[in-house]
């Protein structure tokens, strides 16, 4: 069966090697070599050595953006996760038993729709609509549904709120992507299993905990693995949703945020590749640990 | 028997049951009310959406702010750059994807692994580390501005890793004795992954044409950053009309709307096919 396979082999990958080399390889090369220099996008290049590491390393707001971006890589995954995970539980076994057959709630078919919904959204419009939601005056959903004698929240306008209000906007946008994909994991897995443990006397807590999770947890690991690129990302919301695009007073920055300003506002190329080289590193390293975890055999 | 041992089943507690439903309402509240909401608003007329006491249905129907969003400025030129380039895109993604997926998931040959690595790895850097170089690149070959060639390159770039994951999840699920016993019966290799192959990856080569779709259709950043106003797509009007015409909810949420409509349809389709489409792809070693 050997015979000919490279053909194929140099015919099948040359155009997507030939992409990979312009559009990443190539772009990542020119990013560290400009992270040396001190290039504002125009005119001639000069070298500058490790200063725009160096100047990082007393960035507050780099620091700040650092933090933020652990927040997110952390709590983001945590999150949305366990809510999945519930409700894709509820969608396929909680609704009690009949017969000697567990079901899904009632309208649960109705619901994967509409779980599905805020993933078909744009960001753009998403950033739009939360915009109303977490408005600081009386006008906004949320402070219109509290009691008139409440002061209005400010949500995005406190630093201390507002990447909270970031976070529950990216936990709202994926969540029903991975009662999905959840759902679509545990509809595999044979009702027998959960006949048998109830039948043991198990709880829907006891279900959940010994049976779904630990046969669900490849599902898992993978759907942790695209939360963590979405947290390393988050630019778009923040860029559109926050007060003074990444505020107030850089509450909301991440690092993404920061080279996108650096190379079209502030014209620092020079520092914004930096930033890239370390954004490089990063996720590398995240996803460098995450494989080391979960261990995909055979990759 | 059914009606005995109901008592000792996991719905024993109708408190319990009662808690699932209520839970499964609210959480749906919360999921759609968003959306309920730019629907209803983009209905309203301009005394509806612009008032302080909001109303949940719109007292007068019109649609007005759709024909409003419709005759906007650049609204049909980002209409048309938008439908095209995520078109090709998606197209040269699966074609591109399809055949280094087979490559991958067919072959073992020197540089495997590292492929695999190197296309996984890129699925996790955020883009805008490389939106420099790149933006630098493609304006020296003249690609950005008025030409939409550069940014079509860019998203056939970005949906490849998805898509090689995944095609090459469903190959590997499509046992290596089929591809034998074709070739015993006379197929050439080519033939096999023709007709063998290639029907057989059908519901993958659907499910990642949709999520390509989306993630093409609904970008912006890049195509913001490479093209001229007249030269980009509707995410990108959008999110220009939010920052300049920052309270006309109304053709604003008409213009959501529009924009949505093909994601909505596209995946209304094939839902079915989504949920089976991405476990395979990701789980199957």
């Amino acid at each position: 069966m050997r015979h000919g396979k490279y053909p194929f082999i140099i015919g099948f990958l040359a155009v997507p090697v030939a992409l990979y080399a312009i559009f990443v390889v190539a772009a990542y090369i020119q990013t560290f070599q400009l992270a040396f220099t001190s290039w504002s996008g125009f005119g001639p290049i000069t070298y500058v050595g490790f200063d725009n590491f160096v100047k990082l390393a007393d960035d507050p707001l780099f620091k700040k953006s650092l933090l933020h971006n652990g927040y997110l890589l952390i709590l983001l995954p945590i999150v949305t996760i366990a809510l999945a995970l519930v409700f894709a539980f509820l969608l396929n076994v909680g609704g009690g038993s009949k017969g000697g057959m567990t079901r899904g709630v009632w309208g649960s078919k109705f619901y994967r729709v509409i779980f599905f919904f805020p993933q078909l959204m744009a960001l753009a419009i998403v950033a739009v609509i939360f915009g109303r939601v977490f408005a600081s005056d009386k006008s906004g959903m949320l402070n219109g549904l509290f009691p008139d004698s409440w002061a209005p929240w400010l949500f995005l306008a406190d630093e201390r709120w507002a990447l909270t209000c970031i976070l529950a906007v990216l936990v709202w946008q994926a969540v029903g992507f991975y009662v999905v994909l959840f759902s679509a994991g545990m509809g595999s897995i044979e009702h027998e299993v959960y006949e048998a443990a109830a039948l043991d006397g198990a709880t829907r807590v006891t279900l959940f905990f010994r049976i779904t999770v630990p046969l669900l947890w490849n599902t898992i690991q993978t759907g942790w693995i695209y939360l963590g690129i979405a947290a390393f990302d988050a630019f778009a919301l923040v860029n559109i949703m926050t007060v003074d695009r990444g505020g107030p007073d850089g509450a909301t920055s991440v690092l993404a945020m920061m080279i996108y300003r650096n190379t079209f506002e502030y014209s620092q190329v020079g520092y914004a590749s930096a930033l890239g080289v370390v954004l490089f590193f990063l996720t590398l390293t995240f996803a460098a640990l995450t494989l080391r975890v979960t261990r995909r055999e055979a990759v | 028997m059914a009606a005995d041992q109901g008592t000792l089943t996991v719905g024993r507690s109708r408190i319990g049951t009662f808690f699932a439903n209520f839970g499964g309402v609210v959480f749906s509240i919360v999921m759609f009310f968003p959306v309920y909401w730019v629907l209803v608003t983009s209905f309203k007329p301009q005394t509806e959406w612009s008032s302080f006491t909001p109303t949940f249905i719109p007292e007068a129907p019109t649609l007005d702010n759709f024909t409003s969003a419709f005759n906007a400025p650049n609204f049909k030129a980002s209409l048309v750059n938008g439908i095209v380039v995520t078109a090709v895109a998606v197209l040269f993604s699966l074609i591109i994807g399809f055949l280094a997926a087979l490559a991958v998931a067919r072959f073992r040959f020197y540089g495997r692994r590292a492929i695999i690595l190197v296309v996984l790895a890129v699925q996790l850097v955020p883009f805008v580390a490389l939106l420099i170089p790149i933006f630098l690149m493609l304006q020296s070959a003249e690609l950005t501005g008025d030409s939409i060639i550069g940014v079509t390159l860019v998203y056939v770039v970005l949906l490849l890793p998805y898509t090689v994951w995944t095609l090459r999840g469903f190959i590997a699920g499509i046992p290596r004795e089929l591809d034998e016993a074709a070739m015993i019966d006379g197929c050439t290799r080519a033939q096999v992954f023709w007709r063998v192959i290639l029907p057989l990856t059908g519901p993958g080569l659907v499910a990642t044409s949709v999520y390509g779709f989306i993630q093409a259709w609904n970008e912006f950043i890049i195509i913001n950053t490479l093209n001229d106003p007249e030269h980009q797509n509707l995410m990108a009007w959008l999110m220009q009309n939010q920052t300049s015409r920052g309270t006309y909810w109304g053709p604003l949420m008409a213009g959501a709307i529009i924009t949505s409509i093909p994601v909505v349809i596209f995946f209304l389709a094939v839902q079915r096919n989504i949920a089976s489409g991405l476990t395979a792809g990701a789980v199957k070693g």
